[in-house]
């Protein structure tokens, strides 16, 4: 990725794409690394309701303990593509995104036309 | 078939902006102020069609719809603020919706409310469930052009055209300065209510628009909204020549159908109805979708009707789950009408937290690239910005000034 790119504009709070362009999360939060004087290196997204509690107070808080209190940890190096989403280069399985999708999935396969 | 491609904004036209509290307010005006607020439709006829070309443009372009937006400019923290303020409307607005398919069931069949509450809750679900995205629009959007009929019974009733002219230029002629306020600020709230964006720009992503649908986009939010405005327009006029005067307040769904038919009888009668009862399911299905769409944009979950309920799991039960809880609040008896002004009041509160990041979007050079804003929708946009700043910050003060518009 050459060209710069605005990391609180463009990268965090953006949808999650995987391989087949399913939506699957936010970029709830980015992880950095470097200590003082040293250069920050971007080296995760990091995504799902466990992360929520350190972005919105006691309301975050609520909201992540709605949410299950789950989070996964992308290595930056999974980002395949950043436009006006954020492209993975796996599936949302391999990943370990859109699990809420997946555990629900088989309750409304049961009904007829689902797939309609 | 091209004709058929204007039906996202028919449908935005028709369940969007002729909505339950559309016919609530757009009548009551009428027979409160006669024809002296006609000039405010007009302004929220434009704004509408500004704010939804631009969330459509920001759709087509950059495939994001109003929520993304919303989150990606304020953040989680402001942005959960908006989901929750935007969620309460929703729900409030379904749930007066679904009353009134409930009360024009009613009208038409004389059966028992109670049952068709269930019935019409039943049958959202089968229509939503089996029916694909376009079709939806297309049935409820063109069901809801019988409602062309109150502009045959505008003519028909024979107002003072003079006095209908008058009320385009800005005038206030009252004992009741608060209340002509009140029914502005309503009016305008009722007229920008933001679940059309919501539905509108997440329906240019189920129609799958790219870029070189910009130009659909456009007439779709002209002729859409424009039609929106004439029919408000015919009702305000309806209202006015009809029950201005007479002490009558067009309280109930049936007083407002009666504007057809004291002049056309009852073949007037039975077009109002079935019109009412169109645009207001289109209504209830656009807020039903509203709320899921903008739980679904919010968290990042799959979305959308086109991805089929087993594509987009959590989406489809969130709609599940809102029309339970719609169809319980309206079976506890709740008047929908009444209900729809307090919708229409708090909805303008949530006005700007809708806004502003559509406007922050359409102007990113980032996604938007060629089709950033022209300087005639920023000048627009920041204008009707103002608008609905004043929208926001009086409607609560006015809605309990004047009573929910009662003194």
């Amino acid at each position: 990725m050459s060209r710069s790119i605005d990391l609180g504009l463009n990268v965090l709070d953006h949808q999650l794409l995987d391989a087949e362009e399913r939506r699957c999360g936010k970029v709830d939060d980015l992880a950095l690394e470097g200590g003082p004087g040293e250069q920050l290196e971007l080296v995760a997204i990091l995504a799902g309701p466990g992360v929520w509690r350190t972005r919105a107070g006691l309301v975050g808080r609520l909201a992540s303990w709605l949410g299950g209190g789950g989070r996964t940890r992308i290595p930056w190096e999974e980002v395949a593509h950043v436009g006006s989403h954020v492209s993975l280069r796996k599936r949302a399985q391999e990943l370990g995104l859109g699990r809420g999708d997946d555990r629900m999935r088989p309750y409304i396969e049961k009904i007829p036309g689902a797939d309609r | 078939m091209k004709i058929f491609q204007v039906a996202l904004g028919i449908l935005a036209a028709i369940g969007g902006f002729v909505d339950i509290g559309d016919l609530v307010f757009n009548v009551s005006a009428g027979a409160t102020f006669g024809y002296q607020l006609l000039w405010v439709v007009v302004i929220g006829v434009v704004g509408i069609t500004v704010y939804s070309e631009m969330c459509g443009r920001v759709a087509a372009v950059s495939g994001k719809a109003v929520f993304d937006a919303v989150r990606e400019r304020v953040g989680f923290k402001a942005g959960l603020g908006a989901l929750v303020s935007s969620q309460v409307v929703n729900l409030m607005t379904l749930t007066a919706e679904i009353g009134g398919v409930a009360i024009c069931l009613q009208l038409l069949s004389g059966l028992p409310y109670r049952w068709l509450i269930v019935l019409a809750g039943a049958a959202l679900v089968v229509v939503v469930w089996v029916t694909a995205f376009e079709w939806i629009e297309r049935i409820f959007g063109y069901g809801g052009l019988c409602l062309l009929v109150f502009a045959v019974a505008a003519v028909k009733l024979h107002p003072p055209w003079g006095a209908v002219g008058h009320g385009f230029v800005p005038h206030m002629h009252t004992q009741s300065p608060l209340l002509y306020a009140y029914f502005a600020v309503g009016l305008l709230g009722a007229a920008m209510t933001p679940y059309e964006v919501y539905f509108y720009s997440s329906g240019g992503v189920e129609e799958r628009w790219g870029p070189k649908d910009l130009g659909l986009n456009k007439v779709n939010a002209i002729i859409g909204y424009g039609l929106g405005g004439f029919l408000s327009f015919a009702l305000m006029i309806v209202g006015g020549a009809l029950f201005l005067g007479q002490g009558v307040e067009p309280e109930f769904l049936g007083t407002i159908a009666l504007g057809a038919e004291v002049p056309l009888g009852q073949i007037g009668l039975l077009l109002a109805l079935v019109g009412i009862l169109f645009a207001v399911s289109g209504a209830a299905i656009d807020t039903l979708f509203s709320g899921a769409y903008n739980l679904a944009q919010f968290l990042g979950w799959e979305w959308g009707r086109y991805r089929h309920p087993r594509g987009a799991p959590r989406f489809t039960v969130t709609w599940l789950v809102l029309l339970v809880l719609a169809l319980g609040v309206v079976l506890t008896g709740v008047d929908p009408v009444q209900l729809t002004e307090y919708a229409v009041i708090f909805s303008a509160v949530a006005l700007p937290l809708t806004y502003i990041p559509i406007l922050l979007v359409a102007n990113d050079r980032t996604y938007m690239r060629e089709y950033t804003n022209g300087r005639i929708a920023n000048v627009l946009g920041v204008l009707y910005l103002v608008v609905i700043m004043v929208i926001a910050l009086t409607a609560i003060p006015l809605m309990i000034l004047t009573n929910v518009g009662q003194n």
